[in-house]
């Protein structure tokens, strides 16, 4: 009995310590601390930590597509004008300034004078010709040439001299010059000879030692640590001064650690160990527990906007091949009663835990400029859903509850999605409403990677997925509406378009990118999105609303809606503290 | 005698490379089966995806692939990375490094952890021996996943220890300096690494050093009234240590196992991380580099079990020749 006792007694105790222990930890009073205030004015020095998901695969964005390159470029290379990414407003910058001929196709650029790249080496027009060069050279095969062309042509540049660069778009474009944004500018006394040898694809690899690479933006690399960090140091040569004169940028060392899960991310932005995400939305899931904890003065939370790239449940409308998609998915009734029968505010609340907004077309209101209020939208209405189901011949022939098409069998379809993100629990849910109108739908969850096989091999009936948006301005974006695009998804990569209202959006499409004006193509645009609507080969259900978070000790953040959303401007951002 | 150690050390070798074979080729046929490949992506022009499958021979039949893939292994070169161009070789040795790192040390600390208690808890009775095994049994039950998670959660929480990854210490910071940091961050990846192996050694030598004690060797030396703390230490122990040894090989390779999941959660830069990467991105001649070199300290910690416990008792080297 006294046995038994001082074993009970001994676990009790036992159990009372690691409940204290777990109760300090988790009550632990979070006031900044003294070094942690909320930045002010701008700061010289210091480092910037950054956690990014996977190791850059190469330091040559012409061939390796991800964030993390797109990253490194954003800081150690340059371009000749720049998007701000917050006004949407095109910023002289390796060009000081531009001039524009009558009909909008040409423009002469002037170059900064006294700019070198971060060896010394002054920069010229040669490097800009150069930089064309590589872009479209076809042994280079680069990631980005295809944005930086007009109806599939390149843009012709020449130098008149060693300040100047001309640029001739080869059709009319009514972005012109913003093309240039994706054109990052290249040291051609370092990569000429690889260009001409037909190896530019193999230079600046990962072997290639830190700290020679010259570049003509805010940092230089200066260490990379395979599997652990990359550490970009102040490029001492950097062009740019603030309004006051203080010479950018302002760290003197961006620490880039790499975190392969955005878990991980979070809990070392908890623990103040990392100051910035590369990829910096929340998840919903993230946003409460960080919230509590801006609330105790721990860290900055930003709410950047409605997103710009809302997830999408598109059809398989290409001609049929080995897969046999039901024949009532090409019906425009079909994907309408979906739309119909798909509660959204049930997918921002369930999913999103309210961090989303309902959105019924490819452009969000984040979109400002192009989103359109007259757009047709298909508010939840289950009755309607079942009607129009109904006029296509789709009832309940068993008395199951559930409808079958006019042969008798069950209306069924599947959806591939991504696993284990929130787009796999949006599908369950679509899944789970689509079941109250009597349509059965089955929930395939794959990698990415699968996902694609299955799409151009034409083996789905429907996949939910996301596209990162690169450009808010849809002529950027001719891939996916035009029925010649490779990201056309439901019907890609066709020689004519395969349906009148494909062939009416290419036309207004044409029309769109060529207009004079921003009220022209605006409208034009509208008309775009109200045939989208209308047709629905892709349904949008909820874009999220972004939030970022950011230690308390980084200043001269301006968050954007698109890649990359704090660091798109970081010659700016400085720090208030040492980092921990 | 010492020729059928010998060929028992022999045999063993041949088995480990074996493995290390049958392993890599197996990840390499199983990358390459799962669909989607390397120059999969979206948004991409289907021109420049050819010409990518065809730049890295990914147009070829897998028999002419794999055919390659063996030709060059042969020579030790496992091939180029699709992702990171470069020599798998190269990435993986620096990877597994990082790896071995966290495993021994995981390995001593559960050694460390484990042998102590499950002495004390095969030789005595009382509260803290329950409170030993019922620590064990609840360690046992956890998942290393979820410890490292509950940990990290505790680190982020108090700031007691860094939170993941493997340290970010200044440039000028001195040798010793650099030491506790990359000590630090090891903690938490080892701890929860090593505490459902303590748990489960723990058990094993508690069980062992129970049956030890009832051995007539062991009996006679409590005859002869000699002081329990002798008897474990001198006899019991000893013999108690032959069904241990016999079991390390297989919790190596549970260790390794496992470490590519904490990796994963603790961001330690190791093959775990690695792997997930190349079978993300499906680069197969990667995948196949990383299970190679799962396989090889899994073969090594067989082996050297098995050496160790042959090394103990010549019955097992007589036995398995």
């Amino acid at each position: 009995m006294a046995r038994a006792f001082r074993r009970s007694a001994f676990l009790v105790a036992a159990l009372t310590i690691l409940g204290a222990i777990w109760w300090f930890a988790v009550h632990r009073p979070r006031t900044p601390g003294p070094g942690q205030a909320t930045a002010t004015a701008p700061v010289s020095g210091g480092t910037l930590v950054v956690s990014v998901r996977s190791e850059p695969a190469s330091y040559n964005r012409h061939v390796a597509p991800s964030a993390a390159v797109d990253a490194m470029s954003q800081l150690t290379q340059g371009k000749l004008v720049r998007i701000n990414r917050v006004t949407g407003e095109v910023e002289p910058w390796l060009a000081e300034r531009w001039t524009a001929s009558p009909d909008g196709r040409t423009f002469t650029l002037t170059l900064r004078k006294g700019i070198t790249f971060s060896d010394g080496a002054p920069f010229t027009s040669a490097d800009v010709l150069f930089s064309f060069e590589a872009l479209y050279d076809p042994s280079v095969d680069s990631v980005i040439a295809s944005g930086v062309k007009v109806q599939g042509k390149p843009l012709q540049v020449t130098a008149p001299d060693a300040g100047t660069v001309v640029v001739t778009l080869p059709a009319p474009f009514a972005p012109g010059i913003q093309l240039l944004d994706n054109v990052w500018i290249f040291p051609r006394h370092q990569l000429q000879a690889a260009l001409s040898a037909h190896t530019f694809r193999d230079a600046w690899g990962l072997k290639t030692p830190p700290g020679s690479m010259a570049g003509l933006g805010p940092f230089v690399i200066s260490e990379h640590v395979p599997g652990q960090r990359i550490t970009l140091t102040r490029n001492p040569r950097y062009w740019r001064r603030d309004a006051a004169g203080t010479q950018l940028p302002y760290l003197d060392r961006v620490v880039f650690e790499i975190v392969p899960t955005q878990d991980a991310e979070v809990l070392r932005l908890e623990a103040g160990s990392i100051d910035v995400m590369t990829q910096a939305d929340l998840r919903a899931e993230d946003y409460a527990s960080l919230k509590r904890l801006r609330d105790q003065g721990a860290l900055n939370l930003l709410d950047v906007g409605v997103g710009v790239d809302p997830n999408v449940l598109w059809f398989n409308l290409a001609p049929p091949r080995a897969h046999r998609v039901p024949p009532y998915v090409a019906r425009a009734e079909f994907r309408q009663a979906i739309s119909y029968a798909v509660n959204r505010d049930a997918i921002v609340t369930s999913v999103y835990l309210g961090a989303a907004v309902p959105v019924f077309g490819p452009i969000t209101p984040g979109n400002r400029v192009w989103y359109s209020n007259a757009v047709p939208t298909t508010p939840f209405d289950p009755a309607r859903a079942r009607t129009i189901l109904a006029s296509i011949g789709l009832t309940d022939r068993t008395g199951d509850g559930m409808l079958d098409d006019p042969n008798g069998s069950p209306v069924r379809f599947s959806i591939i999605t991504q696993r284990g993100n929130v787009r796999e629990r949006t599908a369950t849910v679509i899944q789970e409403q689509l079941r109250q109108v009597g349509i059965t739908v089955d929930v395939a969850s794959l990698d990415p990677q699968s996902i694609f096989q299955r799409w151009s091999a034409g083996d789905y009936d429907s996949i939910y997925f996301g596209f990162q948006a690169s450009a808010l301005d849809p002529a950027n974006n001719l891939d996916f509406w035009l029925s010649s695009g490779s990201t056309h998804v439901w019907n890609p990569n066709r020689t004519q378009p395969a349906t009148p209202w494909e062939k009416t959006i290419d036309d207004l499409m044409q029309r769109q990118v060529a207009a004079p004006t921003l009220e022209e193509r605006q409208r034009l645009f509208a008309e775009v999105q109200k045939v989208f609507a209308q047709e629905l080969p892709a349904i949008y259900f909820v874009a999220p609303r972004i939030a970022i978070a950011t230690s308390r000790r980084v200043g001269g953040v301006q968050p954007a809606l698109l890649e990359p959303k704090v660091l798109w401007n970081a010659d700016s951002l400085y720090v208030t503290s040492p980092s921990r | 005698m010492r020729g059928q150690f010998l060929r028992y050390l022999l045999g063993r070798a041949a088995a480990a490379f074996a493995l290390v074979f049958l392993v890599s080729s197996g990840a390499l046929l199983l990358a390459q089966l799962a669909p989607g490949d390397y120059a999969s992506e979206f948004g991409r022009d289907p021109a420049s995806i050819a010409a990518d499958r065809h730049r890295l021979g990914l147009d070829r039949p897998f028999a002419e692939q794999y055919g390659r893939w063996l030709k060059r292994s042969v020579t030790l070169d496992l091939g180029e990375s699709f992702y990171y161009r470069r020599p798998v070789t190269a990435l993986v040795r620096e990877r597994a490094a990082n790896t071995a790192l966290l495993a021994v040390v995981a390995l001593l600390l559960a050694t460390a952890l484990g042998v102590p208690g499950g002495i004390l808890t095969g030789s005595t009775r009382g509260p803290a021996v329950s409170l030993v095994r019922g620590t064990s049994v609840a360690l046992l039950s956890v998942p290393p996943l979820i410890t490292s998670l509950l940990l990290l959660t505790l680190a982020a929480r108090t700031g007691w220890l860094p939170v993941g990854g493997i340290g970010n210490p200044s440039p000028d910071a001195s040798w010793i300096a650099r030491l506790i940091v990359s000590a630090r961050h090891l903690v938490i990846p080892a701890l929860a690494l090593a505490l459902p192996l303590a748990a489960t050694i723990e058990r094993l030598q508690s069980q062992a050093l129970r049956e030890a004690m009832n051995r007539p060797s062991t009996m006679a030396a409590r005859a002869r009234g000699l002081p329990r703390s002798r008897i474990v230490g001198r006899h019991a122990w000893r013999l108690s240590l032959g069904p241990l040894l016999a079991i390390y090989g297989i919790l190596i390779g549970s260790l390794f196992s496992g470490s590519f999941a904490v990796e994963l959660v603790t961001s330690w830069p190791g093959l775990g991380d690695l792997m997930r990467q190349a079978l993300m991105a499906r680069d197969t001649h990667l995948v196949a580099g990383c299970a190679a070199a799962g396989a090889l300290f899994l073969a090594i910690g067989v082996f050297a079990a098995d050496v160790a416990h042959g090394a103990l008792d010549p019955r097992v080297a007589g036995s398995r020749s």
